[in-house]
């Protein structure tokens, strides 16, 4: 006999005797455990407790280079994925896993929500636009530029009105930029809003939301200025860039060009924090010109 | 308070003014500061072209005797200058002033600081240093630019009337600087004669090296001339390629040597004597190598023989004795990043020391940060300096989130609490983009009473000193020139 | 070997190789079916990172069934050369992708390895590669075959004419295969499923072709694709094969369930050697296809494209003329949509010739899965741009028999003229002959059934 038969045996004994003591009938039983236990396998290599890490494209991987130094200056120029050889015509292993990696992170962030734990620690309630579920909402973009009706009534219960600044966190194509740019940029705009002396309303989170959601919003509470941080469309692993829309009184008429608009917030971008003190600059330029957007640049 | 421009861009005009030990001139150029982001809201400045406008002529370095300069005569020297290349004073909006060489040695160094800084509105102004010289020479001459887009370390020799100053690029940034006393005019001839007018004291120790016997007033051989300039021509060889000099070359170094952790692979040489490295000239009488008054034709000739020799071919610099100039002109000139939280009237400040407490990375805690900043500031501050303002140099926080900078931001502000009450502005450089939440966060927990520079994505190293110009662009950017003081770094 | 994986600080942790070599999986329905599939993007990927660093000899020591308990296991590593596999088991799957797509590595190079690798190691090595690796590497693996025609030869493509009858009747089935020859289609083989099972059809319509194909004097193969039992009783009562041709799976029990297992491929292969009335030496044809096992349920929980890979494995030692999949037959069940029927042609074509078979593919569907002729026309187009021995060939597209949908004359005679390739060359001399074919393209004779009736 055989190990894998030998072993068996043994599971099977040793079930069936426990079994027995609960009292559960051990044919049928049997029958089960043994349809798992003849596809199950045992592993003979010695497996390793090591985890095995994602290929790092930050160096090359160029085999004897005409010149080492041009190659690290060349990476450092940008994060395009540039100088990581071929295999024959084709990409690298280690290349084309990284991208798949890349590619099922971004996915990833487009498809998850925000978490209720996230929300909490950020102190932020949240509300609902009207598409229904994240299918809807990226395939009817209307639906997420309108506020449910139970988000109107939220934020007027929970916000003050008349404010100066308006600050809406929206998740948009990428929960995950969510989630890693707010905690930095947060403190850092209600810092300095509020140093400059700048009336600030309650800050909240909307879900399943576009950007013209801010229209709403601002018309809502009467705000001067919203601003809006909304997640980018997620490129390849870079599923953490996030953009700040700022707009001076919007109202049924704004168009896009009333807007202004900072993208590329990300630690590899500008880092929140530092577009966090940039921004409440801006504010405090559109609250003394009384403008956004293209009206803002002419004043 | 910073304003958003469309396409953003502005044209400067700024001047570069070179006082050296032989020779003074000034270089006019026109500079275009662009937006280089222009879709962004958030502006990034960058020297996007360099054109210049006017090259003055060559003057002699008017002095009195060897020992003072004629402060006065240089002032005309630019006036005159302004003059033919049409220029106001007015309309010049930045630039540097840099003394170099033996003149920055003499006593009237002071004197000429007050003399020209009218001529350059709010100008930086440079003191010498010979690591400066060789930065800035290296810079004009086009060897940093050659090692960065060559990938290849360069080093420039300046050679100039008094010293020779060499600089080591790596990718466009000084890898190391080293200075030795040995220039074209160390010794000086009647013209187009054989009799030595002046032996200046490396001269003397050349020529007692080699035993032999001359003096002023006496007559010299060619082969003699020769010798002599092969010597010389030696001794700067020795520097590139032993680095740990010893003999004659040593007593001649007036910096350092240079470090020995990196491997040169191409050779420039620039200065006055440059055009004789790179000619067919040969010394063919005494007569014809005094046509100058001076060694530099056959010291040239001596370099090229010397690297040939040694099997090392150079590489011909973009600008030869103009090197110097040119780079006070345009290269002294950095233009910070586009976040700066600065109070207005405070600036230009001179001659900035710069420290740099956290060679190993800023700590995560306030406390800890405190700690090793107090420490630095007293170091600083017991070796006397207590006139100059002091700019703490960083890399970049501990990590870029807001809770970080925050405390950094505390940090910094309990270490320098004494600093501050002495109504010293408190001067941030610091290399990652932060420049602008540091900048907030600090001036939250100094309140209003003190005078803030935060000024980000600029690298300054330990031993730099920096001046920090008036705003331009609308306040956007400030000009900071990077520069070594002369002796700070004495053998 | 490591078996844990960290994706965006996500770690996985995998138990088995064949785990692993299931998760690793492209989305199949038929291994979501199962339950092995990746239960999301970020393990999909931890599984081919792992993958792409197993060595082949753990591969190798972890059979997804085990010896002692499957004849398809057994087969494959009684049949594998050892000295070859000795002096590669040191690489890891993701070298192995990288030897196959170097410039230097031909294809006589990868025929060569392929008899020192397993099929579990073919199967892994697919699953790490892109679809566009698959085409360029199928491109260079070109194994020859010889019946009464030559199959693989460079820069040809061959086809099938396939004119099934819902009732069998033999002149809609001429008919049919008429048509077909019209087009250029046929030269791999002329292969009728009998909706009767039974010996006297078989040797009949066997019978009829092989007339037929003499008396025009047709350079290739007939065959009729009962159960080999049967084609094998129709020999013996005297009727011309040339190849006989069997459906056979990546387990035993399918196998059993087919009701073919080794020794009686061996008969049969014997058979054909001896009464077979093809030149040879390949006298056999096999079809294939993902999730056949599923279907049965006599997958033993392994996922179905290593499965399919080991039909090749138990395929190789017959040394067939002729191997196809027929992937998207089953249903949505095992392979869902269009674009799973895309990604398993191209896996199957790339493991097929990797085994050394002289591979076809039949990119079909059926009605009851989200697919449509224009996903067909994809899957074709890149198997023969990956150079796919043959395809089908059924009247527009439609086989009315089997009631599903496969490639068309019309579609064999378009992926010639697109890509430039032409009949085997035996039977191109016959079209031009038959003045249907005149420097490898149709004549306007071409599509006009009755010229046999002229």
């Amino acid at each position: 006999m055989t190990v894998s038969n030998e072993m068996e045996k043994a599971i099977i004994e040793s079930v069936l005797q426990e079994l027995s003591k609960r009292g559960v009938n051990p044919a049928a039983a049997v029958e089960e455990k043994v349809k798992n236990v003849v596809t199950q396998e045992k592993t003979s290599s010695e497996v390793s407790d090591e985890i095995i890490d994602m290929p790092d494209i930050t160096k090359h991987w160029i085999p004897e280079p005409a010149n080492e130094e041009a190659l690290e200056a060349m990476k450092k120029s940008t994060n395009a994925r540039i100088g990581l050889y071929r295999a024959g015509t084709r990409q690298k292993t280690d290349s084309l896993i990284r991208f798949l990696a890349d590619h099922a992170v971004a996915r990833d962030a487009v498809f998850m929500d925000v978490s209720d734990e996230f929300l909490q620690k950020m102190n932020l309630f949240g509300v609902s636009c009207v598409a229904a579920d994240k299918e809807e909402f990226l395939t009817k973009p209307n639906l997420g530029m309108k506020l449910s009706d139970e988000a109107v009534q939220t934020i007027k219960e929970k916000c003050e009105s008349n404010i100066q600044v308006q600050i809406v966190i929206v998740d948009g194509l990428s929960s995950t930029a969510i989630e890693r740019n707010i905690p930095d940029i947060l403190p850092a705009l209600t810092q300095g809003l509020k140093a400059a002396g700048i009336k600030v309303g309650t800050p909240f989170f909307v879900k399943n939301g576009r950007v013209r959601v801010m229209d709403q919003i601002g018309m809502l509470l009467n705000a001067e200025v919203v601003l809006e941080l909304v997640g980018e469309r997620p490129g390849l692993g870079t599923a953490e860039s996030m953009s700040a829309y700022l707009i001076y009184k919007p109202s049924e008429k704004t168009v896009e060009a009333d807007r202004t608009m900072i993208s590329n917030i990300h630690r590899r971008g500008t880092p929140p924090a530092e577009a966090g003190a940039q921004i409440v600059d801006l504010v405090k330029q559109m609250l003394d010109k009384k403008a956004s957007g293209i009206k803002l640049n002419k004043a | 308070m910073i304003h958003i421009g469309e396409a953003g861009h502005q044209k400067i005009i700024s001047v570069g003014i070179d006082i050296g030990t032989t020779t003074t001139q000034l270089v006019m150029s026109r500079l275009t500061i662009k937006n280089s982001s222009p879709g962004a809201v958030i502006p990034k400045m960058d020297i996007t072209d360099k054109e210049i406008l006017y090259r003055s002529n060559i003057h002699i370095t008017p002095i009195n005797e060897h020992l003072l300069i004629d402060a006065h005569q240089v002032k005309k020297i630019i006036e005159a200058e302004y003059k033919l290349a049409g220029v106001k004073k007015e309309a010049v909006e930045t630039g540097a002033v840099i003394i170099t060489g033996e003149t920055a040695k003499k006593g009237n160094a002071k004197n000429i600081l007050e003399a020209t800084a009218g001529f350059a509105g709010d100008f930086v102004v440079a003191t010498a240093g010979v690591n400066l010289e060789s930065i800035l020479a290296g810079k004009g001459s086009g060897a940093a630019k050659y090692s960065k887009e060559n990938h290849k370390i360069v080093a420039n020799i300046d050679v100039g009337g008094g010293t020779s100053n060499i600089g080591v690029f790596k990718g466009g940034r000084t890898l190391d600087t080293a200075c030795i006393n040995i220039g074209g005019h160390l010794i000086e001839l009647e013209k187009h004669s054989d009799k030595i007018t002046y032996i200046s004291d490396p001269a003397r120790l050349v020529i007692n090296d080699m035993g032999l016997q001359l003096g002023v007033g006496e007559r010299v051989t060619q082969s003699q001339l020769i010798q002599i300039s092969k010597k010389m021509a030696e001794a700067i060889l020795e520097t590139i390629t032993k680095r740990k000099v010893a003999g004659l070359a040593q007593q001649l170094m007036m910096t350092p040597p240079l470090k020995e952790d990196y491997k040169i692979e191409k050779v420039m040489i620039s200065g006055g004597v440059a055009d004789y490295v790179y000619s067919d000239y040969r010394p063919v009488s005494v007569t014809d190598i005094t046509k100058y008054g001076d060694m530099g034709p056959i010291l040239g000739w001596a370099i090229q023989e010397a690297f040939k020799k040694e099997g090392i071919q150079l590489a011909k610099p973009a600008e030869t004795i103009r090197a110097t100039v040119i780079g006070a002109g345009i290269h002294s000139l950095e233009i910070s990043g586009s976040t700066i939280h600065v109070n207005s009237g405070t600036l230009p400040l001179r001659n900035i020391t710069v420290i740099s407490p956290f060679p190993e990375g800023v700590p995560e805690k306030a406390a800890d940060i405190a700690k090793l900043l107090k420490n630095q500031v007293d170091r600083i501050t017991v070796q006397d300096i207590t006139e100059q303002n002091l700019a703490i140099a960083l890399k970049e926080p501990y990590d870029m989130s807001f809770n970080s900078v925050n405390e950094l931001a505390h940090g910094i502000f309990e270490a320098m609490e004494e600093y501050i009450t002495q109504k010293k502005p408190l001067i941030i450089v610091i290399e990652a983009d932060c420049g602008k939440v540091l900048g907030q966060c600090l001036s939250i927990i100094a309140k209003a009473s003190n005078e803030l520079i935060c000024i980000d994505q600029i690298q300054v190293d330990e031993g730099d000193y920096i001046d920090i110009g008036k705003p331009v662009m609308g306040g956007r950017v400030v000009p900071v020139v990077v520069k070594t003081l002369v002796f700070e770094k004495a053998k | 070997m490591k078996l844990k994986a960290n994706i965006y600080n996500n770690v996985f942790t995998f138990k088995t190789v064949k785990e692993v070599l299931a998760k690793a999986n492209e989305e199949k329905s038929g291994d979501i079916l199962v339950g092995i599939a990746a239960g999301s993007s970020s393990e999909r990927v931890a599984a081919k990172l792992v993958l792409s660093r197993m060595s082949l000899e753990d591969i190798y020591e972890n059979p997804v069934i085990p010896y002692e308990e499957d004849e398809v296991t057994r087969l494959i590593y009684d049949t594998l050369n050892t000295s070859i596999y000795n002096k590669i088991k040191g690489k890891t799957v993701g070298e192995l992708r990288e030897y196959i797509l170097d410039l230097e590595t031909t294809g006589e190079d990868l025929l060569h390895i392929s008899r020192g690798l397993t099929s579990e190691m073919i199967a892994a090595v697919a699953k790490i590669m892109s679809n566009m690796d698959l085409v360029y590497a199928s491109k260079k693996i070109r194994p020859y075959a010889h019946c009464n025609t030559t199959i693989g030869v460079s820069g040809t493509l061959a086809f099938r004419n396939q004119p099934n009858h819902p009732t069998d009747d033999i002149n809609g089935i001429i008919a049919s295969m008429k048509e077909g020859l019209t087009f250029g289609s046929g030269d791999a083989v002329i292969g009728i499923n009998p909706v009767e099972d039974n010996a006297e059809n078989t040797a009949y319509m066997l019978k009829t072709v092989k007339e037929f194909m003499e008396k025009w004097e047709i350079p290739t193969q007939n065959c009729v694709l009962a159960h080999v039992s049967t084609q094998m009783k129709a020999m013996e009562k005297g009727a011309p094969v040339d190849l006989l041709f069997q459906s056979i799976a990546g387990t035993q029990k399918t196998n059993e369930a087919f009701g073919v297992d080794a020794a009686l491929l061996d008969d049969a292969l014997a058979l054909a050697i001896l009464q077979g009335t093809g030149t040879g030496p390949n006298v056999m044809y096999f079809e294939t296809g993902q999730g056949s096992e599923v279907s049965l349920n006599a997958h033993c929980g392994v996922d179905e494209m290593t499965l399919e890979s080991r039909t090749y494995g138990f395929g190789r030692k017959y040394r067939p003329f002729m191997v196809n999949n027929v992937s998207g037959f089953i249903g949505p069940e095992t392979i869902y949509d269009g674009r799973e029927v895309i990604r398993a042609d191209l896996e199957d074509l790339f493991m097929g010739k990797f085994h050394g078979l002289p591979m076809g593919i039949a990119p079909c569907y059926t009605n009851h899965m989200k697919a449509d002729q224009n996903d067909q026309e994809i899957g074709s187009m890149l198997c023969a741009m990956a150079g796919a021995y043959f395809f089908m060939g059924v009247p527009g597209g439609d086989d009315v028999m089997l009631n599903y949908q496969d490639t068309s004359y019309h579609d064999d005679a378009t992926l010639r003229e697109i890509l430039g390739l032409r009949p085997l060359p035996e039977f191109e001399k016959w079209l031009e002959k038959m003045g249907l074919m005149e420097n490898g393209r149709l004549t306007k004779k071409a599509g006009d059934p009755s010229i046999f009736d002229k």
